[in-house]
């Protein structure tokens, strides 16, 4: 992982984080600050998966 | 959501009903789906969906009159109708094994006395036989047949009769004259169709013609002895077979739908454009070949409203009428979800609301006006996907808070005119506002209301946000003394006319026109076309006055072919599917080749981002030559700045920019990129803001090569910005994106 926490100097972990949309909550795990547990989205899964799921959830 | 109070809004749809030809048709056909079998030469599917309604198709072919002929639309071009009989023939000659349906079904319980073995004795025999009744039919004389054995072509129709009844053949007791009911005592029912004349047991007078039986309720009557011709008696034959066995299943007679309830659709599609076609003649006096009844056959329309469809991409796209989404959109105010979830969401979300399609509809009926209550009852019970429209919320909020602006003119506390410009015209140029108000306040007792019509609510459903915006407005409104409003977009009209009626409301262009005003510049007769937006469709008074400025300012002007359909921005539907809304826009983009003229800052908006040559009425009149249009971020700004500028005329004195702090950020990027973050409709302001929070000790992340990377909620949406620091308050865009779930940050 190239990506530090700024704040904690820490490198980020992969960690099991909760995600909510429309009602619905699901986990997905993603770079989290090990320290402060502030979560990382890098710009591919926003765009990616997380729109996808955003898209099908819309059209439920 | 009452569901009378939905499909009221689409019943006077006749998209899907039967067309004119079928009304005519003793026996319901649908001649629309049999004749474009035929026409793909599919004898076989052609001659059951024939078979099905006729029962006895060589019969038919011979003796209808074909009413049908007197409801082809064909005939609205000038042309023959199609010649039905003659293509019922053909495929009856094409159609090699035309033996009756074979049905797999369990024997019923149930034994129905047939009297009479003509037409209407042999139709209802079948039909029940087919049902797997026991069906027993008596006959007077030696065979089967009755009036049509005097037939010339008896001989067929003996045929189609002994094909049909291939495979339920019931007993028949030829020789046997049934003279009292007593000797029909062990039957359940009886069918009575002795012909012209024959005996009726003394129940004819108590014929009831709905329920086809009479004042014994086991004995039903059909064909001549009621006085139906051959073709009524096939037709009331089948009636009468679906009543016997209701009778037998509940043992009374009921009514059951049997056709439609009306004799005549009362609507002819329009079908202007469609060529005319001459009439099929056969070659030989043996009828039509193969491909002579195909080519007879494909003459037929296939009559069927599809206006709606055809008008609009988001309705071709989803390919749904008005009546089916008015039942989606019913049971969609039902859902639950997850027990059973939303059927119509991204259409809904996609509808521009733009009314073309209800412009275009014989009987008005808009779609967008169904998908609307959709979205209002959505967003009153919660379920509306805030993230759709969020942004354009938000612009609201800002042209309605932070740049709003409201003056009776310098010195004034009333006015007999307002200009209220909108949020979107200062927006793309602020000139447009502030030479506008120079002008009307030159010509005019004139004040200012800059805000937003609240049409950003109204499309997201948010109607209590529409409300207030409104009231607010009506409430400033009186306080200036009731002045009469000078708009200079096509949407805030259409708002205020249908939220505030009793508002006078008068165009600036209607006023600019009327004055004669003088362009700043005239250009020598470029061509031009002017695409009109969505809201002025019927708005002539508005149509004509920028049609005559843009003449009076020097350009000619050529009409375009499809006037009236929105650029795109209707409805707020990029969020929700952008994809649909670019194709939209550069379909109307490539309505023509020429340059736009408009008059609606959105349409100029989405011409611009479409690379479409394209200016707004005010840039002609002002002599403006027009510039790429802003981005989100500037948007924002000019809109401060025309509230600085006219409160700077109005109230004299040096008006100060308001001071957001996160402005002292200096984005540096580059211009692809820009208009790649602003098509996500992300702003600079979002990209600043984040970027000021982060480095003000925010959260924030940063990798091996000092870029960094930082977030921000803004309600329904967490924006993302990844970044570089330049020094000197400066940092370099590497992207910028959002997410629309939500993040729980513990587990």
């Amino acid at each position: 992982m190239d990506w530090k926490c700024a704040k904690c100097d820490v490198e980020l972990k992969p960690k099991k984080t909760l995600f909510s949309y429309l009602g619905n909550t699901f986990s997905h795990e993603v770079p989290v600050c090990p320290q402060c547990g502030e979560v990382f989205i890098p710009p591919e899964l926003a765009e990616g998966r997380m729109a996808e799921v955003e898209e099908q959830l819309e059209d439920k | 959501m009452q569901q009378s109070e939905i499909t009221a809004y689409a019943e006077r749809c006749f998209g899907g009903e039967p067309a004119s030809c079928s009304y005519a048709c003793p026996f319901n056909l649908d001649i629309r789906t049999f004749l474009e079998r035929v026409s793909r030469g599919r004898w076989k599917q052609a001659y059951k969906s024939l078979r099905n309604a006729v029962v006895f198709p060589t019969v038919v072919a011979e003796l209808c009159p074909a009413p049908c002929r007197g409801r082809c639309q064909r005939e609205t071009l000038g042309d023959a109708p199609l010649d039905l009989s003659a293509i019922e023939h053909a495929v009856v000659r094409y159609t090699p094994d035309r033996r009756g349906e074979q049905y797999a079904l369990p024997p019923k319980q149930g034994s129905v006395a047939v009297v009479g073995a003509g037409l209407a004795g042999l139709a209802a025999a079948l039909g029940l036989a087919q049902k797997k009744y026991t069906v027993t039919v008596f006959e007077r004389e030696a065979s089967w047949g009755g009036a049509l054995r005097e037939h010339e072509h008896y001989e067929r129709f003996d045929e189609d009769i002994r094909l049909q009844f291939a495979f339920d053949m019931p007993e028949f007791r030829y020789n046997t004259e049934i003279t009292s009911l007593d000797e029909l005592r062990d039957f359940d029912a009886v069918f009575v169709a002795t012909g012209d004349g024959g005996v009726d047991f003394g129940l004819t007078p108590t014929f009831d013609p709905k329920l086809r039986n009479s004042a014994d309720a086991r004995v039903f009557f059909g064909g001549g002895v009621i006085g139906d011709d051959a073709i009524a008696s096939l037709a009331s034959a089948a009636d009468s077979a679906r009543m016997i066995e209701v009778f037998l299943q509940t043992g009374k007679a009921s009514e059951t739908y049997g056709g439609y309830d009306k004799r005549d659709c009362g609507h002819y599609v329009d079908h202007a454009g469609e060529p005319k076609k001459p009439l099929i003649v056969a070659a030989s006096p043996d009828g039509y070949t193969e491909d002579e009844t195909r080519a007879e056959a494909a003459r037929c329309m296939q009559c069927d409203c599809r206006k709606c469809l055809a008008s609009c991409e988001m309705l071709e796209k989803y390919r749904k009428l008005p009546t089916k989404i008015a039942s989606e959109v019913y049971t969609d105010s039902g859902a639950a979800p997850p027990y059973s979830t939303h059927m119509i969401t991204r259409e809904t979300y996609s509808c521009l609301d733009c009314g073309y399609c209800g412009s275009v509809c014989p009987e008005g009926v808009d779609s967008g006006e169904i998908l609307h209550l959709s979205r209002v009852q959505r967003a009153e019970d919660g379920v509306a996907p805030a993230a759709l429209h969020d942004f354009w919320l938000r612009e609201m909020a800002h042209a309605t808070t932070d740049a709003a602006y409201v003056s009776a003119g310098r010195g004034k506390s009333t006015c007999e005119y307002v200009f209220f410009p909108g949020c979107q015209l200062g927006a793309m140029d602020t000139r447009h506002v502030t030479e506008s108000y120079e002008w009307l306040a030159c010509n005019f007792d004139c004040g200012v209301m800059l805000g937003c019509c609240g049409a950003p609510a109204y499309w997201a459903g948010r109607m209590d946000l529409f409300n207030d915006n409104i009231s607010s407005i009506r409430s400033t409104w009186e306080t200036l003394g009731r002045p009469t409003f000078v708009v200079a977009c096509a949407t805030c009209e259409r708002m205020f006319r249908d939220a505030t009626p009793d508002i006078a409301v008068v165009t600036l262009y209607e006023l600019m026109a009327e004055r004669k005003f003088i362009p700043l510049s005239t250009v020598n007769c470029q061509l031009s076309t002017v695409f009109d937006p969505c809201a002025a469709r019927e708005d002539t008074a508005m149509r004509t006055a920028v049609r005559t400025l843009a003449s009076g300012a020097g350009i000619a002007l050529e009409e375009l072919q499809n006037q009236g359909k929105c650029c795109g921005n209707g409805g707020h539907i990029r969020a929700a599917n952008r994809e649909l809304f670019e194709q939209m826009s550069q379909n109307r983009a490539d309505e023509s080749p020429l340059p736009y003229i408009v008059y609606c800052a959105n349409c100029r908006d989405v011409f611009d981002e479409r690379g479409k040559s394209c200016a707004h009425i005010l840039d002609v009149l002002f002599g403006i030559t027009p510039e790429k249009a802003p981005l989100i971020g500037e948007k924002r700004r000019n809109r401060m700045e025309v509230s600085r500028m006219l409160r700077e005329k109005i109230e004299g004195g040096n008006a100060p920019a308001a001071d957001v702090p996160h402005d002292a950020i200096e984005l540096v990027i580059a211009p692809e990129l820009a208009e790649e973050i602003d098509r996500k409709l992300i702003g600079s302001d979002e990209m600043r803001e984040a970027i000021y929070l982060a480095e003000r000790g925010g959260a924030k992340f940063i990798d091996a090569d000092g870029v960094c990377q930082c977030s921000l909620v803004k309600s329904a949406l967490t924006y993302w910005v990844r970044y570089k620091p330049l020094g000197d308050g400066r940092f370099e865009i590497v992207s910028a994106y959002y997410h629309r779930m939500r993040i729980a940050r513990e587990d």
